[in-house]
């Protein structure tokens, strides 16, 4: 049962993007169409499943006081091997992934992870956190691109959506509508598992 | 004092692990992804310029004296394309500056100045904006303009002969391809002699 608590855990309770407010960085550069949503957040999964299971391996080697040098090494290296491996023997893939990978060293959910989940717990449940944060965030970046790329450009998923009288809002794809959408998604989220409470 | 040195030690064992696995790793798909890239390449250099059967590098020394000038900096490789043995163009690889950073694109030009196709490469331009120059609707534009003229972007309207409609929201970087395909059919007819 803890095991489940700890996947879907992150999908809204803890929602990295809508309940932590962490990536926001990536959240708002990668939000504008769904593809680039997806793809990164399936990267960044597969980034914090591997992340999470490395550090929860060797936590019991790792001294308190240099911990941070020593996640960030491990999530960098595990990050590079797998980009060179993409490169190597899945070009497909690259092509449409490759662009995402390298800004996942820098995603602050595998760090935090690391940090305050899988320092603490045994490996398979940091697994299971891995998975559910990793869709958690992919969830979010799927809700706000999809209202990015409908309004902003008229398409979703690249499929032209309106005829060739819809004149796309173009600040929706531009970063200003990204903070808009952003804030209105985690203010509906707010409002959402508030009348859940009551 | 005696703990200073123990943690540097695990910080140096991770890092001297870290650095073996990643040098494996680098050691074993090396020359995989130079294939990758050389046959990703060569694919490239088909499709701007499908006539073509064969290409060659242009050799080293004409390479040396074209990059030698400033007007060209953005030159990064270019082919000679051949079919049937008969020179029918040149690939030229252009990295103009766009909105973020350097696009990497080629441009295919046969030896009578029409440009036979663009494709834009690794690029780091918005998604959603700039990187719509990867979408056909925008670089089959410049198919078919001549070295004579050099283009022109127009921000909307009908494009005259030489002119092409930016990307909307993205001048920068219609202005950024442009100018490497302006600098590719110089190239080109200089290296004709025409």
């Amino acid at each position: 049962m803890s095991l489940f608590k700890d996947f879907s855990n992150g999908l809204i309770k803890e929602n990295p993007v809508l309940r932590l407010v962490l990536g926001t960085c990536p959240t708002l550069a990668v939000t504008t169409a769904v593809f680039n949503g997806i793809g990164m957040g399936l990267a960044a999964t597969a980034v914090l499943i591997g992340s999470n299971l490395i550090i929860s391996l060797i936590k019991k080697l790792v001294p308190n006081e240099v911990r941070i040098p020593i996640y960030v090494v491990v999530i960098a290296s595990f990050v590079t091997v797998v980009q060179m491996l993409i490169k190597a023997y899945a070009p497909d893939l690259d092509k449409s992934l490759g662009i995402f990978i390298p800004l996942i060293v820098v995603n602050c959910i595998i760090l935090a992870r690391a940090e305050s989940f899988a320092a603490k717990n045994p490996p398979m449940n940091s697994i299971m956190d891995g998975i559910g944060m990793g869709l958690g965030f992919t969830l979010a970046l799927v809700i706000i691109s999809a209202f990015r790329e409908v309004l902003g450009a008229g398409t979703f998923f690249g499929m032209q959506l309106f005829g060739a009288g819809f004149k796309p809002a173009l600040i929706m794809i531009l970063p200003p509508g990204g903070f808009l959408i952003f804030g209105l998604t985690i203010a509906a989220v707010n409002k959402l598992t508030a009348r859940k409470k009551a | 004092m005696r703990d200073y040195i123990r943690l540097a030690g695990v910080l140096l064992i991770v890092c001297a692990i870290a650095a073996v696995i990643l040098g494996y790793t680098n050691e074993i798909t090396y020359q995989k992804i130079a294939d990758q890239i050389e046959k990703a390449n060569t694919e490239a250099r088909q499709l701007v310029l499908s006539s073509a059967d064969e290409f060659t590098k242009l050799d080293e020394a004409a390479m040396a004296s074209i990059v030698s000038n400033p007007d060209y900096s953005i030159i990064r490789e270019i082919y000679q394309a051949k079919a049937g043995g008969n020179l029918v163009g040149y690939t030229v690889a252009v990295a103009p500056k766009g909105y973020a950073g350097k696009i990497e694109m080629i441009v295919g030009v046969d030896v009578n100045g029409v440009v036979q196709g663009v494709k834009i490469g690794t690029n780091s331009e918005t998604p959603g904006l700039g990187k719509n120059a990867e979408k056909p609707a925008f670089y089959e534009q410049y198919n078919s303009k001549t070295w004579d003229n050099q283009i022109n972007v127009i921000k909307s309207g009908t494009p005259k002969e030489n002119e092409i409609v930016a990307i909307a929201g993205s001048t920068i970087t219609s202005k950024g391809v442009t100018e490497g395909v302006n600098k590719a059919m110089v190239v080109a007819k200089e290296l004709s002699g025409k």
